[in-house]
């Protein structure tokens, strides 16, 4: 089989797979604003997504005030973490990376907990904006030690760097906490990874960072592929190493930060559905990044749902759910599966 | 991240059971005649353990627990040491008590300076007996098992926490009396006699007003949690002089003091009177949840702003609670019956 009919078929299966996941997206945040702790009848949920006000009762103001912005973040978080994975992944040649090991949720809970004993401000609301600094400010600083030597940030530095700075950022936070029961407390809520107590003023604060971020992921598609084939075939391919790493690991620390800011530290959707889409995809991260884009966001509202239906009146963090779930899945994708080589 | 989860299930468990968090009021302080006073034994207690025990003198060295420390000068017996949960300016059982002089041992959950501890020369140990995990406060699991060699100082005793803050403060007038308080003695009695009356007044309230339920809540940026009576003393109390408690129907199976609501399901009870969690009620609490959730105004009383403090889980001595109680019997006095309908 030539090269240019391996390709075409490529295009003519993946194509219409995208097109089948958009659908599949659909359908589950359809799921997310019908089903949840609360049972609302399907009607209800109709007439108050029709009007598009509440009219006062507790159903429509669910419906509307708590279920359509949970699943608007759920979808644009998703999506921003599948593809933050993919291309750190991509970029570091580690398959095992994701937001966590690269120091932006441990960067992420040490300025909300300065926030919090420091500053003394409450509220999700306000811990995002300290979430998503301290995000890029890990990210910078693990690029940052990573880079120095003369071969630059080359993956096994980025990989060290992002554990030694996780390391440090921790036992700050550890040390602060343990003396801080109110601290503690309150860095609990953020600390799960939950989609729930996220209403409005947060979808709207995060959504731009994370629209432009998603839309610049896409570019790195070409330039992934390259990296892949190693740092000096990219180089001889006519790769800017050095300034694409330092781009996609901007557009990582927007993506990543502004979602970890959101709904705290959410764990194996931006590790595993990576995977996912490679085994669905192969190599190409051309299809890698909008497959995961897709995949992503359709595993963490289907968790979500979960975690909201099985628990009720309750309702369990989708963190938590991800982890029991997201586990063993893992495991299944090493074990059976074919993992590909990143 | 994951290895922090057991030590902040431990302090929000410590939190909870410890408690913290609101106003006292006139305590005497008067150490000098209680304990020049005090018979010189031999001496014997029956913990809240069931344990008879016993000593050859009266013990004059004592290191408690805020609270119970708190329960203890309430009677004008001083401790030579006192061990927290938090920081003794914001513990509700000490924040506004005169420590001087006495030695703060720890100020956090769990950890206690065993060290300093055993230069006070204790000869008695004061904690509450937890039936639940069948300890005492500050020897509870999770505790630094460093901390808990304080026990080998000196016996451990205290009253059960368990379905009474009566029940509790009267445990303490016993321990007291045991050490050679003047229980009887008027500047001491008076919190009492304010109590009982205290007691009466809100059972005149509270039957005043038949219809009235209430719930008591504790809001998070999560979750609202609703809180269960069996595992609350002062709740039982109220619900013993007549109040109408909501018990909830599903409480948490691993963690039964509350029942966690999700927020679409904030509305889930509909008492006419919120008992809002005390040690993080603010007069502007109920404005701000209501602006933060969508669903807290859902609840008709929160809507009314039929809001009151609850002193949740931190009560030990006959003048805190005559104190809350006359708070909660204004509250109740001006509340609707029929919002909650």
């Amino acid at each position: 089989m030539s090269n240019s009919t391996h390709v075409a078929r490529r295009v003519s299966v993946l194509g219409p797979g995208l097109a089948v996941l958009c659908v599949l997206l659909a359908l589950i945040a359809f799921l997310s604003v019908t089903l949840g702790s609360r049972s609302i009848g399907l009607p209800e949920v109709l007439r108050a997504l029709g009007s598009m006000d509440t009219d006062g009762s507790i159903n429509s103001t669910v419906t509307l005030e708590l279920r359509v912005p949970r699943t608007l973040l759920g979808i644009l978080v998703g999506a921003a973490l599948g593809v933050a994975g993919a291309i750190l992944q991509g970029v570091t040649r580690n398959p095992l990376a994701d937001a966590g090991i690269m120091g932006i949720n441990s960067g992420a809970a040490v300025f909300v907990v300065f926030a919090i004993t420091v500053l003394g401000v409450r509220g999700a609301a306000v811990y995002v904006w300290f979430a998503f600094a301290g995000a890029i400010a890990a990210l910078v600083l693990v690029y940052a030690i990573a880079s120095l030597g003369r071969e630059g940030a080359t993956p096994i530095k980025l990989a060290l760097a992002g554990a030694a700075v996780t390391a440090g950022l921790v036992s700050v936070t550890t040390g602060i906490v343990m003396t801080n029961v109110d601290a503690l407390n309150e860095l609990r809520f953020w600390q799960v990874g939950s989609l729930a107590g996220r209403y409005a003023p947060i979808l709207t604060g995060v959504a731009p960072f994370l629209i432009l971020g998603l839309i610049a992921s896409l570019g790195f598609g070409r330039a992934l592929n390259g990296l892949a084939l190693g740092e000096d075939v990219a180089r001889g391919l006519g790769q800017q190493v050095t300034r694409t790493r330092a781009a996609a690991f901007a557009v990582v620390a927007v993506l990543a930060g502004a979602a970890t800011a959101a709904c705290g530290p959410i764990v194996f959707v931006g590790l595993v559905v990576p995977h996912l889409a490679r085994i669905i995809c192969g190599p190409d991260y051309r299809w890698i990044l909008p497959y995961s884009m897709l995949l992503a966001p359709i595993v963490l509202l289907l968790a979500d749902v979960l975690g909201r239906v099985v628990a009720a009146p309750d309702e369990l963090q989708v963190g938590v759910v991800l982890g029991v779930l997201g586990a063993p899945a893992f495991v299944g994708i090493v074990r059976y599966g074919r993992l590909s080589e990143v | 991240m994951r290895a922090w989860r057991p030590v902040l299930a431990l302090a929000t468990l410590s939190v909870v059971l410890a408690g913290c968090g609101s106003t006292t009021t006139g305590t005497p302080g008067t150490t000098t005649a209680a304990a020049s006073a005090a018979p010189s034994g031999p001496w014997s207690f029956t913990d809240g353990s069931g344990k008879v025990v016993k000593a050859d003198k009266t013990p004059t060295r004592i290191i408690a627990h805020a609270g119970e420390a708190a329960a203890l000068m309430s009677f004008g017996i001083k401790p030579v040491g006192i061990y927290a949960d938090e920081s003794v300016k914001t513990d509700a059982n000490l924040k506004d008590l005169d420590l001087t002089g006495i030695e703060i041992l720890g100020q956090e959950w769990g950890k206690i300076d065993v060290e300093k501890a055993a230069a006070l020369r204790p000869d008695l140990i004061v904690g509450d007996w937890w039936p639940a995990e069948k300890a005492h406060s500050g020897f509870e699991e999770g505790v630094d098992e460093k901390s808990k060699k304080l026990a080998e100082l000196a016996p451990v005793v205290g009253v059960s926490q368990g379905k009474s803050i009566v029940d509790l403060a009267k445990g303490y007038e016993d321990l007291a009396k045991s050490l050679g308080a003047d229980v009887d003695a008027p500047e001491i009695a008076a919190n009492k006699k304010r109590f009982e009356a205290a007691v009466a007044t809100f059972k005149e309230a509270v039957a005043g007003k038949p219809g009235l339920t209430v719930g008591a809540m504790s809001p998070a940026d999560d979750k609202l949690y609703f809180a269960n009576p069996e595992y609350a003393p002062e709740l039982l109390d109220f619900q013993r002089w007549g109040m109408k408690v909501i018990n909830p129907e599903k409480p948490d199976p691993g963690f039964p003091y509350w029942e966690n609501l999700s927020w679409e399901n904030a509305d889930k009870y509909q008492p006419d009177l919120i008992l809002f969690d005390g040690r993080s009620y603010k007069p502007t609490s109920n404005e701000e949840w209501g602006k933060k959730q969508p669903t807290w105004f859902k609840i008709k009383a929160a809507k009314a702003g039929a809001v009151v403090a609850w002193p949740a889980y931190w009560l030990h001595t006959y003048g805190d609670f005559a104190t809350e109680l006359e708070k909660l019997t204004a509250a109740v006095k001006s509340a609707d019956p029929n919002i909650g309908d």
